[in-house]
């Protein structure tokens, strides 16, 4: 399956769910979030959200700001 | 104490997180603020780039975040970037800005009128940065904001009360707290909002881009504390002219 991680093209073979691309990636889930297809995927959906060929998969994080 | 929504707060002075110069800084800026909301921001995180622990220090200060939606030219994607802020940090409460022109960042009104009218519904506690528009003010209200938060002058330029008139308007009809936000650029200024009736201010350039932010944090602190007690004391009334307020008696025309 390939996916669209913000800007990056990804294949993924042993990856099916997103907190499982989380860990791949090894990103810190404190102060994320995650659209997939232009909507928001709440965290505690993401331990079972499958994910599926083509989808654009937008991370975003809290930073600093007024 | 300064009520908004269903949470109290004993501190007047609201803080942004932009701009300092470290992390550390920041924590002890706030610490020194005695503020008790902070706001936050979104981004879109860039792949292999190291992601900072900003929350965890925050988080242990027992301070209530306030992410904004800072970054949004229209309320399709304010209310996208506030559905994301809320999963982000686990909060409905939201600052709204809406401000499409980098040069001035004036905040859009029909975007941020609309959004906030869809957010409120959609559950959050909206505090919108706002034109210093009466009419507006009032309008956002009635969509059921938890406060407004309109500018004092543009975002960063630390001109202070720019829209001093405008807002004497604005906190005579409110019904809900009027938070003076953008512009405020010394604690004079911060006071001097807070004599006028404000419930709160929000100040960061002027804070986190001194030469000491700690102090200047606790400067600040103290000037809105000082205004809000000079509010309460009730001012005494200005005149065209001279009062004496010593005895004029002709005791010295023996001489």
């Amino acid at each position: 399956m390939r996916i669209m991680l913000n800007d990056t093209s990804l294949q993924l073979a042993t990856v099916s769910t997103l907190a499982q691309l989380l860990q791949q990636q090894q990103l810190r889930t404190e102060g994320l979030a995650i659209a997939v297809n232009n909507s928001v995927i709440a965290k505690r959906l993401w331990q079972e959200y499958q994910l599926q060929n083509h989808d654009q998969i937008q991370l975003f994080h809290i930073v600093t700001g007024g | 104490m300064l009520h908004i929504a269903n949470k109290s707060f004993s501190s007047r002075l609201l803080l942004g997180s932009g701009k300092f110069a470290h992390p550390g800084i920041m924590q002890q800026a706030i610490q020194a603020s005695g503020c008790q909301l902070v706001t936050l921001a979104l981004k879109r995180l860039q792949l292999g780039q190291q992601q900072d622990d900003l929350l965890s220090p925050l988080q242990q200060m027992n301070i209530q975040l306030l992410p904004n939606t800072s970054g949004a030219k229209t309320a399709k994607e304010a209310i996208f970037a506030a559905e994301l802020a809320r999963d982000a940090l686990q909060t409905n409460w939201l600052k709204l800005e809406i401000h499409p022109d980098p040069r001035y960042l004036m905040p859009d009104p029909i975007e941020t009128l609309m959004a906030a009218e869809q957010l409120v519904k959609l559950g959050f506690v909206v505090l919108p940065y706002c034109s210093a528009d009466p009419v507006l003010c009032k309008r956002l209200e009635q969509a059921g904001c938890a406060a407004v938060m309109p500018l004092g002058a543009a975002i960063g330029s630390n001109q202070g009360l720019q829209t001093r008139a405008m807002l004497e308007i604005i906190i005579e009809q409110a019904m809900v707290p009027v938070i003076i936000d953008a512009g405020l650029g010394a604690p004079s200024h911060a006071a001097a909002a807070m004599e006028l009736g404000a419930a709160a201010v929000l100040v960061n350039t002027a804070i986190a881009s001194s030469q000491n932010p700690v102090a200047m944090a606790g400067a600040f602190a103290q000037a809105v504390n000082a205004g809000h007690m000079a509010y309460n004391a009730g001012l005494a009334a200005a005149h065209s002219h001279a009062a004496p307020s010593s005895p004029l008696t002709d005791f010295l025309a023996t001489l």
